[in-house]
């Protein structure tokens, strides 16, 4: 099962932001998009969730979503924005809670707990979420957008988790937490799409790893072969130098203190 | 150091028993304006010779039957629906701070009112007879939709709604809507001035089973479709795009939400006039004790409103007996220290 996009043009107002993109991330997998600013990470993902206006297909388990209602869509795949905003004095819980009442097929009562304490907010239940700290509001709605679709596979076909920068405002250990959150899913049969910035835990922690560059698609692959020193100072205009770790064998990245020239 | 801020228990079983103690209040405050008012009418005499069989006297018919009963009745309707239009808006613009009176719908609803009392004339005679007493309140709906879209277009981009252009939006609204009132006003005949005045007056006084007949349904309806929006008012909170995303059919919510505001702020107005603050106190107060959750908030902002209106019935009708003062001040007095002590607590609601 997959999540694939067929010539993606996306428009923000007058402008076309996605110049034809196709894009395809399987269940089973965290599928990393990455990318500079403003490259269209965003808009691709708000094109798979139909946020802006587009072009082309997006097929999701085999299935045109433009044909799907919402509450169908909505127990296929959970959705984290890059921000959001509340407006209401809610609590932590009650937040939380909301992913419930989109979930569909009469999940459990405890699972709000549960999807807190996987994000390491246990404790924060009674607390009002516009009383938390930037790092927890994202961890508070990333357990919002798990509730919504707390078991990876259900009837035989995966679920999805759509998550723009899911690990931006983290601190180091909360970031960790959350990419093993994000691979246990996977693990377990779901798809997770993930637009990131650290190039570092996406090669630690990603199956696949698209490049996003001014609207259009650079390269996918695995990592190690999309982590390219060629590649990424194309994309980002720096210098890089891609290392080995000693002990895991993994690539990582070191920027230069030079300007690249 | 400040002890975080914390909700010990389970708010969701609070708001439900708040169901069970709103609706006794309300209860309570029926009996209470059936009983109080200017004329010497004892409820008591009255239910007493009912039970033992007596004829009641013409006086008590007249003033328990045809005065104090619809006027309480029509208290609860407007007083129901203004709380839940203002929870519902408030809902819809994501703010706390938006209600129908403050954001001009029942400025749009008034001129609605004016328009029909004025230029009902202009109408072919079957028209006039078909619509009869709906007239009014249909053509208040009209006025309010009108706004209401109008002020979710003007300050609502791409599904965020920018307070600070909805509240001077609502004033521009709310003037050009008195200009034109004016203008028509300018145009009036006399018995129609006579008509816009008793109108205007802004009061129950003028409550009839005629009027509860024709409100009453469109109220009640509206309160009902409104309640069944919790669900998806509570989505809303996060935004449009996630609304949308947790499964919520964001265009239908809003066009119900737009509409049921509408008819009940139409209706309202149509039969008392401008009533303010009703919409802004009323969820606020529920707010702060029970939570934002929508879903037990609607139902019992209907009961606390309808309260809330017969108190100040009430009120209005004792302060200065045997006159009486317009409800809409009792309301702008306990009202407005209310909206303001929000705005002080919470600066930052306004800010762009
Ligand atoms: N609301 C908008 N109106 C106009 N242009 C927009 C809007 N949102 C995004 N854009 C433009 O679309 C392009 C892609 O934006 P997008 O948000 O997809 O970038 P991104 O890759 O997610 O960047 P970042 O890493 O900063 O999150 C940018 O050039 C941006 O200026
Ligand atoms: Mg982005």
């Amino acid at each position: 099962m997959t999540l694939t996009t067929r010539n993606i043009h996306a428009r923000i107002g007058k402008k076309e932001i996605l110049h034809g993109i196709d894009f395809t991330a399987r269940a089973g997998e965290i599928t990393a998009i990455v990318g500079p600013n403003g490259s269209g990470k965003s808009t691709l993902l708000k094109a798979i969730t139909d946020e802006v206006d587009f072009t082309g297909e997006v097929i999701l388990n085999g299935r045109n979503t433009a044909k799907m209602k919402p509450w169908e869509l909505a127990a296929m795949r959970g959705v984290l924005p890059q921000s959001t905003t509340l407006a209401f004095p809610f609590t932590v819980i009650e937040v939380v809670r909301m992913g419930l009442m989109a979930g569909a097929s009469g999940e459990r009562a405890d699972i709000p707990s549960r999807a807190l304490a996987a994000v390491g907010l246990d404790g924060y239940s009674g607390r009002f979420y516009q009383e938390l700290s930037g790092g927890e509001q994202q961890r508070a709605q990333l357990a919002r957008v798990l509730c919504q679709v707390w078991h990876p596979v259900v009837d035989g076909a995966p679920r999805w988790l759509l998550l723009d920068e899911p690990v931006a405002s983290l601190d180091i250990g909360h970031q960790l937490l959350v990419m093993r959150l994000m691979k246990d899913y996977a693990s377990r049969g779901g798809g997770v799409v993930a637009v990131m910035h650290d190039l570092n835990l996406s090669a630690m922690f990603a199956d696949q790893m698209a490049i996003i560059m001014s609207g259009t698609l650079l390269t996918s692959g695995p990592p190690d072969t999309v982590i390219q020193n060629d590649i990424l100072s194309k994309a980002y205009g720096c210098s890089l130098t891609v290392n080995t770790a000693p002990e895991e064998g993994q690539s990582f990245l070191l920027p230069h203190l030079a300007m690249h020239n | 150091m400040i002890a975080d801020t914390t909700v010990p228990q389970d708010r969701r079983r609070t708001a439900r028993r708040a169901h069970v103690w709103l609706t006794a209040l309300l209860v309570l405050i029926s009996i209470a304006s059936l009983a109080i008012g200017a004329s010497g009418t004892s409820l008591w005499g009255a239910l007493q010779k009912l039970v033992s069989g007596q004829p009641l006297s013409q006086t008590e018919q007249v003033v328990l039957w045809d005065i104090r009963m619809p006027r309480m009745i029509l208290g609860i309707c407007v007083g129901a629906s203004l709380a839940v239009s203002g929870a519902v808006m408030q809902g819809l613009f994501r703010n706390p701070l938006a209600d129908p009176g403050i954001v001009g719908v029942s400025a749009g609803a008034s001129l609605g009112a004016i328009t029909a009392i004025v230029l009902s004339g202009l109408l072919p005679l079957a028209a006039m007879a078909w619509l009869g007493f709906w007239l009014v309140p249909l053509a208040a709906f009209l006025g309010g939709w009108g706004s209401t879209i109008l002020l979710y277009r003007v300050s609502t981009r791409r599904g965020r709604t920018s307070v600070a252009t909805m509240l001077l939006a609502g004033i521009a609204l709310g003037a050009l809507a008195g200009a034109l009132s004016g203008i028509l006003v300018y145009m009036a005949d006399d018995a129609q001035l006579r008509d816009l005045t008793f109108w205007g007056l802004g009061s129950l006084a003028g409550a009839t089973w005629a009027k509860v007949l024709v409100a009453g349904p469109v109220i009640v309806l509206s309160i009902l479709v409104a309640a069944s929006l919790g669900h998806g008012l509570n989505g809303l909170a996060f935004g449009e795009a996630t609304a949308s995303h947790m499964g919520i059919p964001v265009q239908r919510i809003k066009n119900a939400a737009i509409l049921a505001v509408a008819a009940a702020t139409g209706a309202a107005v149509a039969v008392s006039g401008g009533i303010g603050f009703i919409g802004i106190v009323v969820p606020h107060l529920l707010r702060l004790s029970t939570g934002p959750d929508h879903q037990p908030l609607l139902l019992n902002a209907a009961l606390l409103g309808a309260s809330l209106l017969l108190i100040a019935d009430v009120i209005s009708r004792v302060i200065i007996a045997p006159a009486e003062l317009p409800i809409g001040i009792v309301t702008a007095v306990l009202g407005a220290p209310v909206f303001l002590w929000i705005l002080l607590r919470r600066r930052g609601l306004v800010d762009l």
